[in-house]
């Protein structure tokens, strides 16, 4: 898998890293935030089990982000 | 719609299956239905492409709920959705095909996607329109598993 990155970033002078990128889609991402945040803020699942099945999600799929 | 106070999507497919289950929570469901909408809305690439490659995960999946809806205002003739189901792309234009093999290695092959497959899409329609299909690409893949997981019979 590529370490280097693989799209143009938004401005010769932006870090092409993830949130640069989202930076495209300002729309989409400001929607997915407020969903994100309604999903860790709120809810019946406690905290630490959704952030226990997050990582648990991110090592099977093995993202280092 | 159970909850007075969540918001229809008009471009979800599975809005009938999973509303229910968010009766609890329909302030999670509306956002998810607004990012999701975005998705189809936002202008970065055209419905056309994002249809195709919905319908590809959908296929790869085995999705039938998500294969048999259509987004409204996007036309396909029998011959495209037949090569969709069958993941032959020889029907579509360049850029279509390279949007297509992409999200070919979307659902179980992520890490196998290279740098050449990524740049295609973005010499195709653009930085902003990579990003916005493979944000698309990634939710669709998102919602086959979770409608496959909450109710398998939605399975071919």
């Amino acid at each position: 898998m590529s370490t280097t990155p693989r799209l143009k970033p938004p401005s010769a002078t932006s870090t092409p890293d993830f949130g640069t990128y989202l930076g495209y889609i300002g729309e989409t991402t400001a929607a997915f935030f407020d969903l994100y945040a309604e999903y860790w803020q709120r809810g019946v699942l406690p905290p630490d089990l959704k952030e226990t099945t997050r990582l648990r999600n991110a090592r099977i799929t093995d993202c280092g982000y | 719609m159970n909850n007075p106070a969540a918001t229809p999507s008009t471009t979800s497919p599975q809005a009938g299956l999973l509303e229910p289950l968010f009766a609890s929570r329909p302030e999670l469901w509306t956002r998810f239905n607004a990012f999701y909408d975005s998705l189809w809305t936002s202008g970065h690439i055209s419905r056309r492409v994002l249809e195709i490659c919905r319908l590809r995960i959908a296929a790869i999946h085995g999705c039938d709920r998500d294969w048999r809806f259509r987004t409204a205002d996007v036309f396909l003739t029998e011959a495209e959705i037949a090569a969709l189901h069958g993941g032959t792309f020889s029907i579509f234009d360049h850029c279509e095909r390279a949007a297509l093999d992409l999200t070919e290695k979307f659902p179980f092959q992520h890490h196998a996607i290279t740098d050449a497959e990524v740049k295609a899409v973005e010499d195709g329609y653009g930085s902003a329109a990579a990003v916005a299909l493979l944000t698309a690409v990634a939710f669709f893949d998102v919602r086959c598993r979770w409608q496959q997981v909450l109710t398998p019979s939605a399975s071919t």
